[in-house]
């Protein structure tokens, strides 16, 4: 399973679909290009602690972090 | 496209909607059980080194993508990150966070990330101080920010 996370006040909101199952892909793509396109940033953790910024959709991506906006503190 | 099946995307499309809305608007400060849980995912992100930093003093190093430096971050949702120099020693301190109200560990999560993958275009938004208060990067940039 495929997990995408989204972080939030309650801490996150994670939500998993299968990579198998064409529906729940396209399930997963809607809810990225609709969080990247309100301005959250796509991370997939790799391994020892490494991540990626990702622009597109990556179904294979085991975790995907999704971060809202950055802003000077 | 079926009435049922855009009334779904419909219905799918509003929720998601509120959902972000709710993210972005929500000033309650973030309950006990969301800082435990943003503190697991963030240990899920952490190397192994960096865990043990964090969890024997509540802090944690990273190394800037772009240039290689040295960075401190600090347990808390609003504390600053210290740049170190090649001894150790703070040189100076940046500010950035995310938008909305978000738990410690999110917004420590998303402070490690952003300098290891996108240094300089995460510190071009962050404020810095030199130890003689905070200025903004730009004085044109009223309130710059990254994700669109």
């Amino acid at each position: 399973m495929a997990t995408q996370i989204i972080m939030d006040h309650t801490g996150d909101t994670r939500h998993q679909f299968d990579p198998a199952d064409v529906a729940a892909v396209a399930e997963a793509e809607r809810r990225f290009k609709e969080l990247t396109g309100y301005g959250f940033i796509a991370a997939k953790r790799m391994d020892d602690g490494r991540s990626e910024i990702v622009k597109t959709f990556d179904p294979t991506a085991e975790e995907t972090l999704f971060i809202p906006r950055l802003q000077g503190g | 496209m079926s009435a049922l099946a855009c009334a779904n995307f419909c219905v799918a499309m509003l929720g998601a909607a509120c959902l972000i809305f709710t993210i972005l608007t929500d000033t309650r400060p973030p309950s006990r059980q969301a800082q435990e849980k943003s503190l697991a995912l963030l240990r899920r992100w952490l190397s192994p080194e960096q865990a043990a930093q964090y969890n024997s003093k509540e802090q944690f190093d990273v190394i800037g993508s772009d240039t290689g430096t040295r960075y401190r971050i600090r347990h808390g949702h609003m504390t600053s990150i210290d740049q170190l120099d090649s001894a150790g020693d703070e040189v100076c301190a940046w500010r950035f966070v995310p938008e909305g109200n978000l738990a410690a560990g999110d917004c420590m999560l998303a402070q490690k990330i952003a300098v290891e993958t996108f240094e300089t275009k995460v510190l071009a938004i962050a404020n810095r101080s030199e130890g003689n208060g905070w200025r903004r990067p730009s004085a044109e940039q009223a309130m710059p920010r990254i994700g669109g």
